[in-house]
This record gives structure tokens, C-alpha cells and sequence, in this order.
């Protein structure tokens, strides 16, 4: 909300630098997002070069005739000249000057210069050159003041703006008196007494109102003039509105705004001559009835929507935008102000549905107080009266019971216990008093305009915290017991991102939603895009992506991990499983490579078996007991990739608890290498499992180092060689040991694989 | 025989010595078979004459010895000097990786709240509207149920819009007191900009004791902005609301790039909102059956991409999900 500091000084004496209470009122109420200046630059004397002047001669330029050559006297003695374009005037007229030098808002410096051969020493000045309104037709006519007198003593010619951002549980901070009211909190100022005083009123019309739906509408204040006259609004209230952020309209349509951003009110006034029955009837709409509202849109109402109706056609929807047919014209000489109250969650939900939010439905969906409606009448029944010349002629108030003030026990000692600060309850009361609580025994009765947000004990603990929070101390929690440590999970975790960094890795983080279509049981009905649909159930693809758009790039040795969730069916809500995958350059061997090394680090056992899925090479693929790793199947990227995914639990269940010390020192090792003949299809990992069964404890190594084919062989035979390490952790093995062990392997190997020992 | 002169002859022939030939020649000369003082030694008969001849000739076999090493070592340092490098040329390439920043951020925070005592903890993805709006105290109202601001599955499930349902989860396993700090993803309809992205990081802290006090939040939120942030950093709070948390604020830190005079990076304010933070707000606990008389905590939030962004003053929140090398190589 834009708050103009000369509007909130008619409310509580601003006087303190602006800039310190942005920042009071940003700890203690509602952020302040900027302050601004906006009209004349008052710095270095600028505002001092515009003036009032009084016109004593008006007369065509003698060489243009759309302009009028002017002499005003500026109260120096002297008329000075000025060449104007505005034929709005004549000789007497009191207007406003800007003498030369003067800076105008849109940044023109004005100096003495010849128009078609005449002097001008200045200009006279219309609305808009000073952010004062919108008209350029003429220039400001002024009421009688002497020649001289500086012009911002006449017009709010310089402003400053507070842009605040109230939180949603403080429709009361959406007005200006709000925000004084909490102003004069902090600062301990005194607080004016409401705006508005109702007129005498002409006459007592009745003023028909229906409330079908209190629910909906709890109260419904209706008030009649007639006898008034559309115009422009003064310029005072025009130059408030336009700093506020709001477009002036006409003197009655005006004042309703001004009214909401004084108290937080909304308003709304119809046509009462458009309003054929006579009378105002709040329902729920009918299905498929429909309305124009003031923006030129028709619209189609649901049963939920409330509505303005004069009995049988819709005024107005509800607290949201009135409708075209009774909006206020030029001509409109009746006018019935609406002061109501609306719940807020239906507004919320119609302007959700409608996609339509105007100043009105920001402030019901949030709770607007149902008793402001009558201070809210009030304020814009004397403004109606006084600006637009109307008699005030009827009324009517229908509600069916306004609420009570919440009464809610409060001790003070319970803020100082969350606060941790001590708060003299003197002081408490004091704070309170300001926001309109009222202290009752044990309890404080809450003020009608916090009654939703203020309920209970903790919530007025709150007022007293918020003037307290810059003098709270820093302090930490003092602890009996304290227990900080990552898991086990937590730890491999970190473990295996390590271990992927130093074999050159990258860790990137992609989408958890992979474009519609992907392979997942969880889509979004309605995603943002078609590119983030379907939670995933791989990381892998979304690897892919990002090598292939570094291979775009041109991007050299990419070596890609990501560690996220993968989302598999469940029941009611997906299975949740954190993965850990690669990608990189390279192929079979590589991968392979990664996961032996990520399985090492881990101290687990890496027990594989071939496998086959549509992401891997089909014949280049293993399984081990946490997921899969192969290559990377060449339709899905270009070249030779080698990937893997694993499931971090199940691989953390393979990893080995504390490592048991096995005496390796003490005894020498025997190395020892074979290499067996066998049939094409016996694979390396069923040879060394061989072994290992026949050679028992002592053999403490098998791998196997070189694979070779050749014609000495046969088709369809190659040979395997494969080290061999034994130590006993007890005794010298000797070379009969060793060839003993050695045999038993080899006997092993002929009797199961038909293996032929070739060295 | 004069031994003293002789052994003085010899250390000076030694120690003019300038190659290891040279040496060789005096050791020949004053230690060979037919040197002088061997044929003395071998003639000796006496242990006075003996011992001091003996000693003689130790002296020079350590002055041959020392000479020879010192002579050896300088013809080495020569011989290598020549097989000197460029040693600005690269070396032999070994790549390391990166860790992503965000999981920098991650560990750092992890970090400094497990010095506190805090456990660390994640929790599912998606949830039910129940955890993630429901028992935290969101009004039936609260824009963030739309399903303008939220993910909704067919089934009225959510991808959760915060880590605050991890507080949810922990109250309902484990009595107080808790310490933890939940980190993990979280998402939000939010189109993508240089600003917004519709997934994202956060970390959750809560505690659940008796007797904790806002002041408690206040020092724990300034020891571990200034562990992401550096010990020279400010916070302060603003008054704020949440739904589960009374009375709730945010913190802002002093901003890195200006010290807190003003810059674009704090939009000339000097400070830099930092996420969300409050006490408990007593529903929470009724909903997990607590009795707030008896308990009281605090909670906070705040976003990892954020402070990932505000070390490494990345000006564009897309590059920390692009997985570009370019951009990755860098961390």
C-alpha cells in the first residue's frame, strides 16, 4: 500500500526522520519497501520558486494565436510576463506559478526565454505539471490568496510516498489511520480521533435493504443523497489519491476511495435512479446469471458468488466490482452508498474463480472489520455533503448482530517467558492500550478491528514481542544433553559424494520433473509446463540431458553425479528412494571402474550379475544389489558414456560396519599367476569365485588382469590370466604351500569350467 | 717420522682435493699399501705409538670420507641442474571434481547445526495437504492452498511447499526436546525466472524444549547466519507471520557486498531477508497433542538456493540447474 506521509500526519504527528521510522515501523508492524519522493523537489530552494500569482492582464500573444501573453503579479512589485497556452482564464484569476529555475517533477528546468518574440519569466501552471491530477485542459485556477505566497502553503505541491507491505492477518495495517495508529504505538504519539462526523441529515427516506445471506454479508449500511452534482474532486483529494496509486475519478467515486484507504473500509456507491425496485437485496447468485461489470466484462456467476441486486437483477458483485448498469456518471444527481461488511473466504473464492482482484477484494479476503462499515459511512456521508453539494436523506442498517470484542486472559509474565526479556507489565498495558486492547481484570478485551487475528493468549503476546523484538537479547538455548551427529546414511552419503569428486566428478542438480510422457506413476495435473510434468523414477535421464547439452557446448571430459529422489507408484502417495547417479565418458570399463571404486570406499562387497533395461547397452550391463551401472545404451546420447544409478539405502545396507584388522605384516605374500583356457561363455567373475571357494582364507587376492584370445586356442576359447596372492596370518607359507593352494585352484577350475592351465 | 705434519700434509692435500679423482689420488698417497703411515701402523709395537697413529689415520679416512661425499653430492647437484625443467608447464592432468554449491550450502548448514547438538533430517517429497497445510495451522483461506500458489496431484497429495512438515513428522516420532534442522526440496508454481524457480532448497530448523524464549531464536539464528555468512555479519528481525509459527519475524543479514551502507544487491536497504522464523505457535503442538503450557520452541527456514546466490554472488538462480561444466568447473 502506498501511504502519502502528509495523509498520515492529519492522523498522528509525524515528525521523526522517515527513514528511522521506515525502519521502526518495518521491525515492529509492516515492511516498509521504499519511501519516495514524488511533486516538486523541495531541495536546494526549489519549492520556494513556485508561487501564487494573481493574473492583471490577459491578452492574445500578438504573434500566435493559440497562445496568451500575460502579466501577474508574483506580490515583487513588479508584473512579471508570461506566456501561457491555456485560454481558461482572464485578468483576476489567482493561479499557480513556477518561476524561472524551478525544477518541475518530470525534471524540466525552467529559465526566462522569448516565445515568438515575447518574454515569458515562468509558467503558470496546470495540474499534471506538478503531479497534483491528470487534467492539462487548463491550468489550476486557485482561490483568492495574496500574490506571492508560496505556492506549496496552497496545494500539496511535494510528497513523500511509504510503500508498505502489510502481512495477511493485518487488514487494519490496508488503511492509513491503521498504520497511524501503530505509529503512535511506537513512538508513544498521540493517536486522532477517527475521521468522519455525520452531517445533519435532510430527511428520513426509507432506504430498503435485505440481507438474504448473513452469512455472506453480515452487515449492510445503505445511505441516500440526492441533489448532488458529479464533478471533478479538489485537488487535495485528486493529488492524495494519485499518491496513493489510484486513478481520480469523479468527486463521489473518489471519496469512496479515499475512504477505504483512510479506515480499510471498502465503499461503493450506485446510481440510485438506475436502480429501478428501489431497494437493495444481498443474495447468492442463480446458476448461469450473469453481470457487466465496470470493467466492460460480462460474467457468468455460480450459486457460490454473492451479489448486489435490487430484488431481481444483479447491482453489483459482492465486495469485488460494482456492475456497469448503476455506475456513477456525469449525470448521476442520487446516489445509495454502500458501507457493508463481507466474509471473506467466499470473496476470496469468487475472485480466485473470476481472476479478478481489485483494491475492494484484497482487503475483504482478508477480514475487514463489520464495525468500521458505520465510521466508514460517516466519514464519506461528510465528504459526499461537503464536495459533491448532496442532501444526506435516508439510512438504513442491517445486520443481524455485530460481533462482541474477544475477550482473552493474558498475563504479562507469559510474554516475558516467551519474549525471554522482561517487560514491565505497566509497560505491556501501556503498548496495548495504544492498539486499542483494554486491560479487564486477568484479561484484555481485544479492539474490533484485530478480533480475527487476536484470539488467544499467544497472539496478544505477540503485540507486546513485536515493540520488544530490537531489544531482545542474543542468547542459546541452555542444554542438558546435546547430541549432534550425522547419521550413519547421512555420513555414507557425504562419503560417496567425496569419493565421485575425486574420481572427477561433477555434482549437478536437475528437475525432479521430467517432461510429460516420461516414464512415473506421478504426473501434475496441471504442471507449469509440459517440460516439468511427471515426477521421475530414473535420474538417469535427466543426466543425459545436461551431457548432452555440455556436449552442445563443447564441453571436454563430462563426468556428471547427481544425488536426488527417484518417486516409484506407492499408495497414496509416491515411494520415496534417494539414488545416486553418473554419467560419464567412456564406456563399460568406466562405469565399472566408478562403482568398484564407490563400493570400496563404502567397504562393501560388490556382488553383480548381468542384466538388461532399455536405458543401458543390452549387452553391457550389470546389476549389483543397489541398482545398475553398464553402458549407456547409444541411442540415448552420441559416443561411448558410461552410467550407473544405485539406491543409496540399499547401497549403505551392502556397506561394511567397522573394519577388523587382519595381520598382513607380519607374513610374507606368495604371488602366484595362472591363466586357464575356458569356452568363450564362462565369465571372469565365476572363475574367480572358483577360486576364491578352492583356495580358502589364505588366498587373500584373485583378479583377474588379462583376457586373450587367439588361434593356438580354438574357436570359441580364450584365456583368462588371473594374479593370485596367498598369506597366512600365522606361519611362512612355503613354495610347496603355495603350489599346493595353486593346484587346488587349478583342479577347481578344470573340474567346473573345464578349464585347461596354460601358464 | 713427524705424524703431526704428516697428518696436517694430508687434510690440506684432502681438502684441495677438487673431484672424487683427486681424492682417490691423496687416499693412495696417505693410506695406500705403501703409504707412509700404514707401513708405521704395520711396524708399530707399542699401544702409545699405536693409538696415536690409529687416530691419525681415522682423521684422514673421515676427511677422505667427507670430502669424497661433499665432491659426489656437487657432481650430482651439477649432473641434475642440467636436467632442469620448465616448471611452469603443466602437469600430468588429474581431474577432481565439484561439489554443487547447493550442496556446499547444505553441508555448511548441516554443519554448524550439528555443533548446536541439532539432528539432521529429511522427509518425503510429496504430502498429504494434512502435513503440509493442515496441522502446521493454515487458514482455510491461505493462498497457498490454491492451486495457483501449489502442485496438487489428482489424488489432493502436494509437492511440498516448504520443509515445515518435517516438524509434523519429528513431533509426532520423538518426545521433546528436539533439536533438528530438516534440508531438502521443495516446490512452488512459480514461472521460471533469473529470480524463481519452481523447485528448490530449504533448511528448517525447530526446536522443542522448556523454557525457550525468542531471545533463544534470536542467538541461534545469529551464530549460524554468521557461519553461512562470516563472523562479521549483523541480523536483525522484523515482525512477520506464519501460520504455525507466534509471534513469527524475519531475519535479515547485514548485507556482504556493501557492509550495510546500501548497494543493488539489498536494494539500497542494507539488508538481506534471509527466509522466515518464529516460536511455536501453540496449535502446533495441540495438533501433535503437546501441551503448550508445558513446551514452547522455535522454528525458521530459509532457501539454500538464496544463500548459495549470496556467497558466490550468482546473479541468475537458473545456473544452479543447468548442470552446465562451465558453471559447475567453478565450485
Amino acid at each position: 500500500m502506498k501511504v502519502p506521509v502528509s495523509w498520515l500526519r492529519e492522523y498522528v504527528p509525524v515528525e521523526m526522520p522517515l527513514a528511522e521510522l521506515a525502519t521502526r515501523l518495518s521491525v515492529t508492524s509492516a515492511e516498509v519497501e521504499g519511501v519516495e519522493r514524488r511533486g516538486v523537489a523541495d531541495d536546494g530552494g526549489n519549492l520556494g520558486l513556485f508561487r501564487v500569482g494573481k493574473v492583471l492582464e490577459a491578452a492574445k500573444h500578438p504573434n500566435a494565436d493559440r497562445l496568451q501573453l500575460c502579466q501577474v503579479d508574483l506580490g515583487t512589485g513588479e508584473p512579471s510576463q508570461i506566456v501561457c497556452g491555456a485560454w481558461n482564464f482572464g485578468a483576476g484569476a489567482t493561479v499557480a506559478v513556477a518561476l524561472p529555475g524551478a525544477v518541475l517533477p518530470n525534471g524540466l528546468q525552467l529559465e526566462v526565454r522569448k516565445v515568438r518574440g515575447e518574454a515569458s519569466n515562468g509558467m503558470i501552471l496546470a495540474e499534471d505539471e506538478v503531479d497534483l491530477g491528470q487534467d492539462h485542459d487548463g491550468i489550476m485556477l486557485l482561490p483568492e490568496v495574496e500574490p506571492g505566497t508560496p505556492l506549496a502553503d496552497v496545494l500539496p505541491l511535494s510528497e513523500t510516498v511509504l510503500t508498505v507491505e502489510a502481512t495477511g492477518n493485518r487488514p487494519d495495517l490496508l488503511s492509513i489511520y491503521g498504520l497511524a495508529r501503530e505509529i503512535a504505538a511506537i513512538y508513544d504519539l498521540e493517536l486522532a480521533a477517527w475521521p468522519g462526523t455525520d452531517p445533519a441529515r435532510a430527511a428520513d427516506e426509507p432506504v430498503p435493504v435485505e440481507i438474504d445471506d448473513f452469512a455472506g454479508c453480515p452487515r449492510y449500511i445503505g445511505r441516500l443523497f440526492r441533489d448532488l452534482t458529479i464533478g471533478p474532486s479538489p485537488v487535495w483529494l485528486k493529488a492524495r489519491l494519485l499518491a496513493a496509486g489510484m486513478r481520480p475519478i469523479s468527486n463521489v467515486v473518489d471519496v469512496t476511495n479515499y475512504v477505504m484507504l483512510a479506515l480499510g473500509s471498502p465503499l461503493h456507491a450506485f446510481d440510485w435512479k438506475t436502480v429501478a425496485s428501489g431497494k437493495i437485496v444481498v443474495r447468492r447468485a442463480r446458476g448461469g446469471e450473469t453481470i457487466r461489470t465496470l470493467d466492460g466484462v460480462d460474467r457468468t456467476l455460480d450459486p457460490s458468488d454473492l451479489l448486489i441486486t435490487d430484488g431481481e437483477r444483479p447491482l453489483a458483485l459482492a465486495a469485488i466490482m460494482g456492475g456497469e448498469e448503476t455506475e456513477i456518471g456525469e449525470g448521476t444527481t442520487e446516489v445509495l452508498l454502500e458501507a457493508a461488511n463481507f466474509e471473506p473466504h467466499g470473496i476470496f473464492k469468487t475472485s480466485e474463480r473470476l481472476r479478478l482482484r481489485t483494491e475492494g477484494s484484497n482487503r475483504w479476503e482478508k477480514g475487514v472489520d463489520p464495525h468500521l462499515a458505520e465510521q466508514a459511512a460517516r466519514m464519506a456521508t461528510e465528504l459526499i455533503v461537503d464536495l459533491a453539494g448532496a442532501s444526506w436523506v435516508g439510512e438504513s442498517d442491517v445486520h443481524a448482530g455485530l460481533p462482541e470484542r474477544p475477550v482473552v486472559r493474558f498475563r504479562p509474565e507469559r510474554a516475558d517467558a516467551v519474549t525471554g526479556i522482561e517487560t514491565a507489565p505497566a509497560e505491556q498495558e501501556r503498548i496495548l492500550a495504544k492498539l486499542g486492547f483494554e486491560r479487564q481484570g486477568d484479561d484484555v478485551l481485544v479492539p474490533t478491528w484485530r478480533a480475527r487475528d487476536v484470539t488467544r493468549e499467544i497472539d496478544v503476546v505477540e503485540e507486546v514481542a513485536r515493540f520488544r523484538l530490537e531489544d531482545v537479547p542474543f542468547t542459546l538455548p541452555y542444554r542438558r544433553a546435546m547430541f549432534g551427529t550425522l547419521t550413519r546414511e547421512q555420513a555414507l552419503r557425504r562419503r560417496v559424494e567425496d569419493v565421485l569428486v575425486g574420481l572427477g566428478f561433477h555434482e549437478t542438480y536437475t528437475p525432479s520433473l521430467l517432461p510429460a510422457g516420461a516414464e512415473g506413476a506421478w504426473s501434475l495435473p496441471e504442471p507449469i509446463s509440459v517440460e516439468l510434468t511427471t515426477l521421475r523414477t530414473s535420474l538417469v535421464p535427466s543426466l543425459v540431458e545436461a551431457a548432452r547439452r555440455n556436449t552442445d557446448a563443447g564441453a571436454e571430459r563430462i563426468a556428471l553425479f547427481e544425488v536426488a529422489r527417484v518417486y516409484h507408484e506407492g499408495a497414496d502417495l509416491p515411494d520415496e528412494h534417494r539414488h545416486v547417479a553418473g554419467l560419464v565418458e567412456g564406456g563399460f570399463g568406466r562405469a565399472k571402474g566408478v562403482v568398484e571404486a564407490i563400493y570400496a570406499a563404502l567397504k562393501a562387497e560388490l556382488d553383480l550379475e548381468r542384466a538388461e533395461d532399455p536405458r543401458f547397452h543390452p549387452g553391457k550391463t550389470a546389476r549389483t544389489s543397489a541398482g545398475l551401472f553398464g553402458e549407456l545404451h547409444p541411442a540415448l546420447l552420441d559416443g561411448e558414456w558410461g552410467a550407473f544409478e544405485l539406491d543409496l539405502a540399499l547401497l549403505f545396507e551392502a556397506a561394511g560396519g567397522p573394519v577388523a584388522y587382519e595381520d598382513v605384516v607380519s607374513f610374507p605374500l606368495v604371488r602366484q599367476d595362472i591363466a586357464v583356457g575356458v569356452a568363450e561363455d564362462v565369465e571372469a567373475g565365476a572363475l574367480v569365485a572358483a577360486a576364491r571357494e578352492a583356495g580358502g582364507p589364505e588366498l587373500r587376492e584373485a583378479r583377474v588382469f588379462d583376457v586373450y584370445r587367439g588361434e593356438q586356442l580354438g574357436e570359441g576359447r580364450k584365456s583368462v590370466a588371473i594374479r593370485l596372492a596367498f598369506q597366512s596370518s600365522d606361519r611362512t607359507l612355503s613354495d610347496e604351500d603355495a603350489a599346493e593352494l595353486r593346484g587346488k585352484i587349478v583342479a577347481a577350475l578344470a573340474d567346473q569350467f573345464g578349464a585347461e592351465l596354460r601358464a | 717420522m713427524d705424524v703431526p705434519a704428516l697428518e696436517t700434509e694430508a687434510l690440506g692435500a684432502i681438502a684441495a682435493a677438487t673431484t672424487v679423482d683427486e681424492v682417490e689420488e691423496a687416499r693412495l698417497r696417505y693410506l695406500g699399501r705403501k703409504a707412509e703411515l700404514p707401513q708405521a701402523l704395520r711396524a708399530v709395537r707399542d699401544r702409545e705409538t699405536g693409538m696415536a697413529l690409529n687416530a691419525v689415520r681415522q682423521a684422514i679416512e673421515s676427511a677422505l670420507e667427507e670430502r669424497r661425499g661433499a665432491l659426489e653430492r656437487a657432481e650430482l647437484d651439477r649432473r641434475l641442474r642440467e636436467e632442469r625443467v620448465d616448471v611452469t608447464l603443466p602437469g600430468e592432468e588429474l581431474h577432481v571434481g565439484t561439489l554443487h554449491p547447493i550442496t556446499q550450502v547444505r553441508r555448511a548448514v548441516e554443519d554448524a547445526f550439528l555443533g548446536l547438538g541439532y539432528e539432521v533430517r529429511d522427509d518425503r517429497e510429496v504430502e498429504t495437504v494434512a502435513y503440509n497445510f493442515d496441522k502446521l495451522g493454515f487458514a482455510p483461506t491461505h493462498s497457498a492452498r490454491s492451486p495457483r500458489d501449489t502442485f496438487f496431484f489428482e489424488n489432493g497429495t502436494v509437492l511440498r511447499t516448504e520443509t515445515s512438515p518435517s516438524q509434523i513428522h519429528i513431533l509426532e516420532e520423538q518426545e521433546p526436546p528436539i533439536y533438528m534442522v530438516s534440508i531438502g526440496r521443495v516446490y512452488r508454481r512459480d514461472a521460471i525466472t533469473a529470480t524463481r524457480y519452481p523447485i528448490f532448497h530449504q533448511f528448517e530448523g525447530l526446536a522443542v524444549d522448556k523454557g525457550l524464549t525468542l531471545a533463544d531464536l534470536k542467538g541461534t539464528l545469529l551464530h549460524v547466519m554468521r557461519q553461512l555468512y562470516g563472523p562479521d555479519r549483523r541480523v536483525r528481525f522484523r515482525t512477520h507471520y506464519f501460520p504455525f509459527t507466534e509471534p513469527s519475524i524475519e531475519p535479515d543479514v547485514s548485507c556482504g557486498i556493501c557492509g550495510g551502507d546500501g548497494c543493488r544487491t539489498c536494494k539500497f536497504s542494507g539488508w538481506i531477508e534471509m527466509g522466515g522464523a518464529g516460536m511455536v505457535d501453540p496449535v502446533v503442538f495441540e495438533n501433535v497433542g503437546l501441551d503448550p503450557e508445558k513446551w514452547s520452541g522455535f522454528a525458521f527456514g530459509c532457501g539454500l538456493e538464496r544463500t548459495a546466490q549470496l556467497r558466490h554472488d550468482i546473479p541468475d538462480i537458473r545456473a544452479l540447474w543447468e548442470g552446465d561444466l562451465r558453471v559447475l568447473r567453478q565450485f
